[in-house]
C-alpha cells in the first residue's frame, strides 16, 4: 500500500509569530516594573529614616498552638530540602521512583511544599512564639522601601533585557507583590510607636473571606460560559441566595442544621434561576444577555418586596447567624498560611474545593470534554451525538447552584443579616473576574483572591487614614478599577470559548 | 455495506431541496455526487446523516429499512461524514476531537487518555496516516485536519463515508493525497459518497456518478460512459462553455504599483510581509494560494478596508495607503469582496438600493431630501436587464436572490462606476457553473476595456483560466510570479511554500 508523502502546508499560526508577541509584551511588563521599582525607591524609600513599622505576622487562631521546641523545627527544614532536591539537580532525580512521572504539576507541587518547609523554621520564628503567643516583627521603613524598590527594578530589568517569554509571569507577580508589601509597610509607617500595627495575616485572611462569593460567582460564570451560555444573572442569583439563606436559618433559629439548610436552599434557588435562564435562552432562543438582565431585575424587585413587606415587619426572620468556623487540625497551625486558608468557615472550604472539583471535571472527565466542546463548536458536538441543549442545561443549572451558594456567602457566610442591595454589583464583577481568570477555574480563584485582597484592603486601611495621602474613597474604588483594567484586556491575549453566547439550532 | 435512499423529499418552505431522490451505493464503491450549488447534494447528505429530518422517503441499509433521526443514529449505523466545514474543535487536541462523543472512560467519569491515544495511533497506522494525537487542531494544516476528520469517522467504525466537497480547501498535492486515501479506503471495503462540483476529480476517482439538479436526480452514469462536457450539461441543464474565451492581453501603462506592503491581521500578527507587484492597464494579475496566506488582508489593504502598516499602493501615481475607503473608491478602485454577504451587500435592502450603495452621494442619486428614488429604480431596472439578474423586480430584497444573482448585483454595481482597477476576491466562490461562466466573461470584458484587474482566488482552475500573470502567495509573501501555463505540479509546490525550478515561465 503506497501513500503520498506528507505535505508541508502553511502553518497559519506560526510559533515564531506568537513568541515574538510574547516577547514584545515581556518588554512592556519589564519597563512597567522598572517604573514601579523607581517609584518605590523615591516614594517609600523617602520616608523618615527614623520611622519603623510593626507587622503582626501571627494571628489569633481559633484554637491554641501546641508548643514546638527548636529541635523539632529542624525536621521540616530537612524534609523540605529532600523534596526540592529532584527539582534542582538531575542526579537527585535519578532516585525518584520511575512510577512517578516528573510532570510540570509534580514539579510545581514540590517547589511550593519544599520551599515552604524550608522557610518553615524562619516563618515559625517570625509568626508565633513557641508558646503560641502572637508574634510581631518590627522593620525600618526607609530601608525596606529601598530594598523592595531595588528588587522590583532588577526584576523589571531582567524581564525587559532578556525578553523572557515563559518565565515572565513569576517575575511580574513577584514585582507586583513586593510593591503591595512596600505600600502596606509605608502606609503603616511609625506603627511601632502609634501601636496601629500592620495586621498582615489578618488582612490576608480577610481577603480570602471576602473573596468567597467572588470565587463562587466567577466559578459559576466559568461553568456557564464554557458551555456557551452567558450567565449575566449571577447578580440575581447572589441576591436570592443571600436573602433565602438568612430566612431559612432565622426561621429555624440559627441552629447548626438550619445554617446548612440555608446554604442548600440558596443553592437550589440559584439553580432554579439558572433553569429559567436555560429555558429562555436554549428552548426559546431568546437573547441571553437580555434574559439575564431581566432575571436580575426580577430578583431585585422580589428581594426589595420581601425586605419591605416581610423582613422589616418580622425582624426575627432576618437574623445574623454566622456559619461555624472550622479550624482544620494541624493545618490551621501552620504559620501565616494556617489562619488564612485553614481557619475559615465551611463555605470558604466549599468554594476552594469547588474550584478544584470543577477544574478536574472540566479538563479530565467526559462531562467536561463535552461541555467545552459545546461551548467551542456546538455543531461539531452535535454531529458526534452530544446533545448541545442537554449539556448546556446541565452547565447553566449547575452554574446557578454555585452562584446561589455565593449568595449565601454574603450573609450567613459573613455572619450578617440581609440588607437590600448588599450584593452591590459583585455579580457583574464576578464575570469580569471570570475573564481575568481566562475562563479557567484556577484563574477564577486567583483573580477572586486578588479582588478579595482589594476589598479587604479598603476595609482595613481606615485606621491609617491620617497616614494615607490618598483619600480612602480611592482605595474603595480599587476593585472597580481592576475590573475595568481586566475587561479592557490588560491581562493580555485572552480567548473566550468560541461559541460563547451564541444560540444553537441544528438546521 | 449497501446503502439505498428511496424517494427522499425535503422542502424548505416552498423550495424543494430534494424531490423524490433515489440513490444506491454498493459496498466498496466510490459514488460521485455531482451538482451545482443549491442542487440539494448537501441537503440529501444531511438527511442521510440525521442532521435534517426529511418530509418523506426511506433509508435502507443492507436492504433493511432504518430510521435515522439524529447524527448519533447515523454513527450507530456506521455512517460517517466529513463535512465541508470541518466539524473539529480548533482548540482541542487531535485525540480529544476523535474521542468526543464516544470517550473511553476509566475509572468513571475520567477520560482514559492513554487507551484513547493508543487506539488512535493503531488506527492511523492501519490507514497509513501520519498524525500526532497530542497536536492541537488549529496548528495543523488543512489537509491534516481533514485526515483527522476521516480518522474520526473511521474510529466510529464507519462503513460508509460521506465526503462533502473535500477538495475545495486543499492544495493540488493535498487533493492527490486525498485521492490515494480514498482508494485505500475503497480497497478495504468501505463505501464512499464523494460530493463535488469539480468535474475532473469525479471523473478521476468515482465508480458511479449521480448528477443532481434543482433537488432531483437527473441521471446516473460512470466515468467510462461520459466526459466533462456531458456532465456539465447534465448539471446545468444546457450547454456550458467550460473554457474561458480570452484573447491575448494587451497591457498598457502601469496603473497599480504596490511596493513593500506590510499588513497585520486581526490578531496583530503580520499577515502580508513585504508584497510588491504592479498591474498594467488591460491585464489580469491573478493571485493563487491556499486560503489564509494573507489574501484577505492584502485585498483589504488594497481597498482601504484595512490600514497597511508599511509600504505604498500607488494608483496612477497617487498614494492610496492611509486614505479612506470612500477616497479609494472615488479614485477608481472597484472591489468585489471575498464575502459578498458580509462586505458586498446589505441583504435586507432592495436590489435597486444595493446597486447604488457606493454612489448615494453622487448628484445622480442624491436629492435635497435624500435619495432620488426614481433614478435609483430606473438604474435598478436597467442593470437587472443588462446583467441578467434573475429577480421578481428591482424592489425585491436582496436576501431573496440566489448566490449567483447576488454576485451579479455586486459586479453590476462595481462596473457601473468609472474604474481604473478592479479587485475581485474569490469572484466565483459558491457559484454554479453557469454563473461562473458569466462572471468570467465579465472580468475578461472589463480587462479588454483597459482596466487593470486583480483576481484573488483559491481555485487554481480559475486562476489559470483568468490570469495573464499568476502570483502565488505563501505565508504573506509572493513566492513567485509565473505564467498561467505553468504546470499544476509546480503551482502546487509553490502554493505549499517550496520553490520549484519553473523554467522559462517566470515573468
Amino acid at each position: 500500500m503506497s501513500l503520498a508523502p506528507e505535505i508541508a502546508a502553511p502553518e497559519i499560526v506560526t510559533l515564531e509569530n506568537l513568541r515574538r508577541v510574547t516577547r514584545e509584551r515581556a518588554l512592556g511588563y519589564g519597563i512597567t516594573l522598572i517604573a514601579i521599582g523607581l517609584l518605590e525607591v523615591l516614594w517609600f524609600g523617602a520616608a523618615n529614616s527614623a520611622l519603623q513599622t510593626t507587622i503582626e505576622l501571627g494571628y489569633n487562631s481559633s484554637s491554641a498552638m501546641p508548643p514546638i521546641t527548636s529541635a523539632v523545627r529542624v525536621i521540616p527544614l530537612l524534609i523540605g530540602l529532600l523534596l526540592l532536591a529532584p527539582v534542582v539537580s538531575k542526579r537527585a532525580r535519578a532516585f525518584v521512583p520511575a512510577r512517578i512521572k516528573f510532570t510540570k504539576g509534580v514539579r510545581n507541587f514540590l517547589v511550593i511544599v519544599g520551599g515552604y518547609l524550608i522557610a518553615w523554621p524562619v516563618v515559625l520564628w517570625l509568626g508565633v512564639n513557641s508558646d503560641g503567643a502572637l508574634r510581631t516583627m518590627t522593620i525600618p521603613d526607609s530601608a525596606t522601601g529601598y530594598v523592595v524598590g531595588i528588587i522590583t527594578t532588577v526584576a523589571g530589568g531582567i524581564l525587559a533585557w532578556r525578553r523572557l517569554d515563559r518565565s515572565a509571569s513569576p517575575l511580574l507577580y513577584t514585582g507586583l507583590m513586593l510593591f503591595m508589601l512596600g505600600f502596606l509597610i509605608w502606609v503603616a509607617r511609625g506603627s511601632n510607636v502609634s501601636g496601629l500595627h500592620l495586621q498582615l495575616t489578618g488582612i490576608l485572611a480577610a481577603s480570602v473571606a471576602a473573596a468567597t462569593f467572588l470565587i463562587f460567582g466567577s466559578l459559576s460564570g466559568t461553568l456557564c460560559e464554557r458551555s456557551g451560555v452567558v450567565n449575566i444573572a449571577i447578580e440575581g442569583q447572589f441576591m436570592t441566595g443571600a436573602m433565602s439563606s438568612v430566612m431559612v436559618a432565622s426561621a429555624m433559629n440559627g441552629t447548626g442544621i438550619s445554617l446548612f439548610l440555608g446554604v442548600l436552599v440558596a443553592g437550589v434557588l440559584g439553580a432554579l434561576l439558572g433553569w429559567v435562564l436555560a429555558v429562555m435562552s436554549l428552548r426559546y432562543q431568546a437573547n441571553q444577555i437580555i434574559v439575564g438582565i431581566v432575571i436580575v431585575a426580577f430578583c431585585t424587585a422580589v428581594t426589595q418586596f420581601i425586605t419591605s413587606q416581610v423582613l422589616d415587619v418580622h425582624q426575627n426572620l432576618n437574623g445574623a447567624f454566622p456559619l461555624p468556623v472550622w479550624a482544620i487540625p494541624f493545618f490551621s497551625h501552620i504559620p501565616i498560611v494556617g489562619p488564612i486558608l485553614f481557619d475559615q468557615n465551611i463555605l470558604v472550604y466549599v468554594a476552594i474545593l469547588g474550584v478544584i472539583i470543577v477544574n478536574i471535571a472540566l479538563f479530565r472527565t467526559r462531562w467536561g470534554l463535552r461541555v467545552r466542546s459545546v461551548g467551542e463548536k456546538p455543531l461539531a458536538a452535535e454531529t458526534v451525538g452530544v446533545s448541545v441543549t442537554r449539556m448546556r442545561y446541565g452547565a447553566v443549572i449547575l452554574g446557578g447552584f454555585v452562584a446561589g451558594l455565593g449568595g449565601a456567602a454574603f450573609t450567613i457566610g459573613a455572619g450578617t443579616n440581609f440588607t437590600f442591595g448588599m450584593t452591590n454589583g459583585y455579580g457583574y464583577i464576578a464575570l469580569a473576574i471570570m475573564i481575568f481568570g481566562r475562563w479557567r477555574p484556577y484563574g477564577a480563584l486567583m483573580a477572586s483572591l486578588l479582588f478579595g485582597f482589594t476589598i479587604a484592603l479598603s476595609a482595613n486601611l481606615n485606621i491609617y487614614l491620617s497616614q494615607l495621602v490618598i483619600p480612602q474613597q480611592f482605595i474603595s474604588m480599587l476593585p472597580y478599577i481592576i475590573t475595568i483594567a481586566a475587561v479592557a484586556g490588560l491581562v493580555g491575549r485572552i480567548r473566550p470559548p468560541a461559541a460563547d453566547g451564541v444560540p444553537f439550532s441544528r438546521e | 455495506m449497501k446503502l439505498e435512499l428511496r424517494a427522499v423529499t425535503k422542502h424548505f418552505g416552498s423550495l424543494a431541496a430534494n424531490e423524490n431522490v433515489d440513490l444506491i451505493v454498493e459496498p466498496g464503491q466510490i459514488h460521485g455526487l455531482l451538482g451545482e450549488n443549491g442542487a440539494g447534494k448537501t441537503t440529501l447528505m444531511n438527511v442521510l446523516y440525521g442532521m435534517i429530518t426529511p418530509d418523506s422517503g426511506q433509508l435502507l441499509i443492507n436492504d433493511e429499512v432504518v430510521d435515522i433521526r439524529d447524527p448519533k443514529d447515523a454513527v450507530t449505523h456506521k455512517i460517517g461524514m466529513v463535512h465541508q466545514h470541518f466539524m473539529l474543535i480548533p482548540v482541542f487536541t487531535v485525540a480529544d476531537n476523535i474521542i468526543l462523543g464516544s470517550e473511553p472512560v476509566k475509572p468513571w467519569p475520567f477520560i482514559d487518555h492513554r487507551s484513547a491515544t493508543e487506539r488512535i495511533i493503531a488506527l492511523a497506522k492501519e490507514y497509513n496516516f501520519h498524525i500526532d494525537p497530542s497536536a492541537t487542531i488549529e496548528n495543523l494544516p488543512i489537509g491534516q485536519q481533514q485526515r483527522v476528520e476521516i480518522l474520526k469517522a473511521l474510529s466510529h467504525d464507519a462503513e460508509i463515508l460521506i465526503l462533502d466537497e473535500p477538495t475545495a480547501v486543499l492544495t493540488p498535492q493535498e487533493a492527490d493525497a486525498l485521492m490515494v486515501i480514498m482508494r485505500t479506503l475503497k480497497s478495504q471495503g468501505k463505501s464512499i459518497i464523494f460530493i463535488t462540483h469539480k468535474l475532473k476529480e469525479v471523473l478521476e476517482i468515482a465508480d458511479v456518478i449521480t448528477v443532481m439538479r434543482l433537488g432531483q436526480v437527473v441521471g446516473t452514469t460512470t466515468p467510462a460512459e461520459t466526459n466533462e462536457a456531458a456532465l456539465a450539461t447534465m448539471m446545468v441543464g444546457r450547454d456550458v462553455n467550460l473554457v474561458v474565451e480570452k484573447p491575448p492581453a494587451n497591457p498598457g501603462e502601469v496603473v497599480l504599483d504596490v511596493t513593500n506592503l506590510f499588513v497585520q491581521d486581526d490578531r496583530g500578527l503580520t499577515a502580508v510581509k513585504g508584497v510588491s507587484f504592479e498591474v498594467r492597464a488591460g491585464e489580469i494579475l491573478a493571485f493563487a494560494g491556499v486560503q489564509g496566506n494573507g489574501q484577505t488582508e492584502l485585498v483589504e489593504a488594497l481597498t482601504g478596508l484595512r490600514r497597511a502598516t508599511a509600504g505604498s499602493v500607488l494608483l496612477n501615481g497617487t498614494e492610496l495607503v492611509g486614505r479612506s475607503v470612500r477616497d479609494v473608491l472615488n479614485a477608481g478602485v472597484g472591489h468585489v469582496p471575498e464575502d459578498r454577504q458580509r462586505h458586498g451587500l446589505v441583504l435586507t435592502l432592495s436590489i435597486a438600493d444595493n446597486l447604488v450603495l457606493d454612489q448615494l452621494d453622487s448628484p445622480q442619486y442624491k436629492s435635497w431630501s435624500g435619495r432620488k428614488l426614481k433614478a435609483i429604480q430606473e438604474n435598478g431596472k436597467k442593470r437587472i436587464a443588462e446583467y441578467d439578474i434573475r429577480a421578481q423586480g428591482e424592489d425585491e430584497p436582496l436576501s431573496a436572490l440566489s448566490g449567483g444573482n447576488q454576485q451579479k448585483v455586486v459586479m453590476a454595481r462595481e462596473l457601473s462606476r468609472e474604474l481604473k482597477v478592479l479587485i475581485c476576491a474569490q469572484p466565483t466562490r459558491g457559484l454554479d457553473v453557469g454563473s461562473i461562466e458569466f462572471m468570467h466573461r465579465q472580468i475578461v470584458a472589463i480587462r479588454d476595456e483597459g482596466v487593470a484587474v486583480v483576481i484573488v482566488s483559491s481555485e487554481l482552475d480559475e486562476v489559470i483560466a483568468l490570469g495573464d500573470r499568476v502570483a502565488v502567495l505563501y505565508d504573506g509573501m509572493i513566492q513567485d510570479v509565473v505564467a498561467p501555463t505553468t504546470s499544476r505540479e509546480d503551482f502546487g509546490l509553490l502554493m505549499a511554500g517550496s520553490r520549484p525550478a519553473v523554467t522559462g515561465a517566470t515573468l
